[in-house]
């Protein structure tokens, strides 16, 4: 008869007789110790466990729950002693001139992260414990390290804008995958032992783009005068649409059928524009048009954003348009509002459920696009810091 | 010392260079490159080659994506970048080089 001690790897529970149980804590503590120069030897021993969890799986059978210890000690010979990377091996003999070779090892990790390769990326899921709805939220929350009941307040306030708020939390209910496995959820909220070296990245990022620029004051100055031209712009031709349709207004009583038409385009090319978004993304053509070889693909997704911009925005101040044609601000200015945005979001959400259950190749794309998306924000920063 | 044990540290120098190979073929997960490299002269343990694949990855040249396993844990599926693409490109090209060189020197 032996003593059973039941251990957790890789997130499943196993059993293991205790002679067992002390092989396979002194190997893992063992590689713990050979990896301690390497940035990434909390995910290596996360990946050694699950691979050893999947050869214990593989002994275990509905009669037999329990690893033996020489079964363990078979599986520990398969995986083969832990052998440390060049220029990240620290005291590689549990006794050798520990101290100092391990200093070399953590300088070593250290310059790697300087050149902005290092930690586990932090990743966008959602995360289902605690949340509200389906964890959009809390996942956003986790992502950049705020107070989840703020960016609930944030997409509240949103929606009041166009209803805005609503249609972007259903998309990313769709689009972003949910944590499941530990490792997904340690991705979602950054390993906590990277917590620091985000922040020191992020900074440094910082200084990197404003050493880009020799006299910031000018850039300042630039920057100030180009958001004040493109909001006057915005204003003149804001101003002139209102005067247009105000005075050559649709009558009153089409105007029950003007503003849900227009709030039916609009829905449409939304639709259209999130379809072409997807495509992009998963395929790297817009609906089979493939991209000349040497634009990228973020260019392409801004040029797709103001294209949208431009189709759109017609439609949208002749809809405020029609707003202000129903008299000065009033109760039913605010109705023909509250329901122009509940059609508008029906459309949207009725075009994207029937696209979603009647086009397989949609669906596929959703299911790759979190990867895709990934790959593009790995592109795009890789592009930045070769800059 | 005999001619296996003479190419022990040049085995260990080429892995790298087998993996990127092997990954760029297919999508793979851990398993499946050891059973590909375990009937070659670079048979080897997961003990060397997860602390490879991190350096990989860290380096830029590879990236993962977890996939459910009807039996057992996620499985981590690795796949080359462009950036590991380019450089098993290159790496071909030098060993190519280096083939040739050795044929090639002493000969008259």
């Amino acid at each position: 008869m032996n003593k059973v001690i039941t251990i957790n790897l890789g997130g499943s529970a196993y059993q293991l007789e205790e002679g067992g149980y002390d092989d396979l804590r002194a190997y893992l503590e063992t590689a713990a110790a050979k990896l301690s120069g390497n940035p990434d030897r909390d995910e290596i021993i996360s990946d050694i466990e699950r691979a050893i969890a999947e050869k214990f799986r593989a002994l275990l059978a509905s009669h037999k729950t329990v690893v033996e210890t020489k079964e363990v000690a078979a599986v520990l010979a398969q995986m083969g002693p832990i052998e440390a990377e060049p220029g990240e091996a620290a005291g590689t003999s549990a006794s050798g001139a520990g101290a100092s070779s391990g200093a070399s090892g953590q300088k070593t990790a250290g310059e790697e992260r300087a050149a902005g390769s290092g930690g586990p990326p932090r990743r966008l899921y959602r995360i289902y414990e605690g949340a509200m709805i389906s964890g959009v939220c809390n996942g956003i929350a986790a992502y950049v390290n705020i107070d989840p009941t703020l960016v609930r307040i944030g997409f509240v306030l949103l929606t009041f804008f166009w209803g805005m708020g609503l249609l972007v939390y259903v998309v990313m209910a769709i689009l972003v995958p949910e944590a499941r496995s530990p490792e997904e959820k340690a991705a979602a909220s950054g390993f906590p032992a990277t917590a620091q070296e985000f922040i020191r990245r992020a900074r440094e990022g910082y200084y990197e783009a404003m050493k880009g620029f020799p006299d910031r004051k000018a850039r300042r100055e630039w920057q100030r005068r180009f958001r004040q031209e493109m909001r006057a712009h915005a204003d003149q031709w804001r101003y002139n649409w209102h005067s247009y349709w105000a005075e050559h207004a649709p009558l009153h009583p089409g105007m029950g059928f003007t503003l849900p038409f227009l709030s039916l385009l609009q829905g449409v090319a939304t639709v259209l524009w999130i379809c072409a978004i997807i495509s992009l993304l998963a395929t790297g053509a817009v609906f089979g048009l493939a991209l000349p070889a040497n634009v990228p693909v973020w260019v392409a997704a801004l040029l797709l954003l103001i294209a949208y911009g431009i189709l759109v925005g017609p439609l949208k101040f002749a809809r405020r348009a029609c707003y202000y044609s129903l008299g000065r601000p009033h109760w039913a200015w605010s109705l023909a509002f509250l329901l122009d945005a509940v059609v508008w979001l029906a459309v949207v959400a009725a075009l994207l459920w029937l696209a979603f259950h009647y086009l397989p190749e949609l669906r596929d794309a959703v299911h790759t696009l979190p990867s895709v998306a990934h790959q593009a924000a790995d592109d795009i920063r890789a592009w930045w810091h070769g800059k | 010392m005999s001619v296996n044990e003479k190419f022990s540290a040049i085995r260990k120098g080429l892995l790298e260079f087998l993996v990127l190979q092997i990954i760029a073929a297919e999508k793979v997960y851990v398993a499946d490159i050891l059973k590909q490299l375990s009937v070659t002269e670079f048979a080897t343990q997961e003990g060397t080659l997860y602390p490879l694949l991190s350096r990989l990855r860290r380096e830029g040249l590879l990236d993962y994506e977890w996939k459910e396993s009807e039996a057992g844990p996620p499985r981590k599926y690795y796949e080359l970048t462009a950036k590991g693409r380019e450089q098993l490109r290159e790496t071909l090209e030098y060993w190519g080089q280096i083939n040739g060189t050795v044929k090639k020197l002493g000969q008259k």
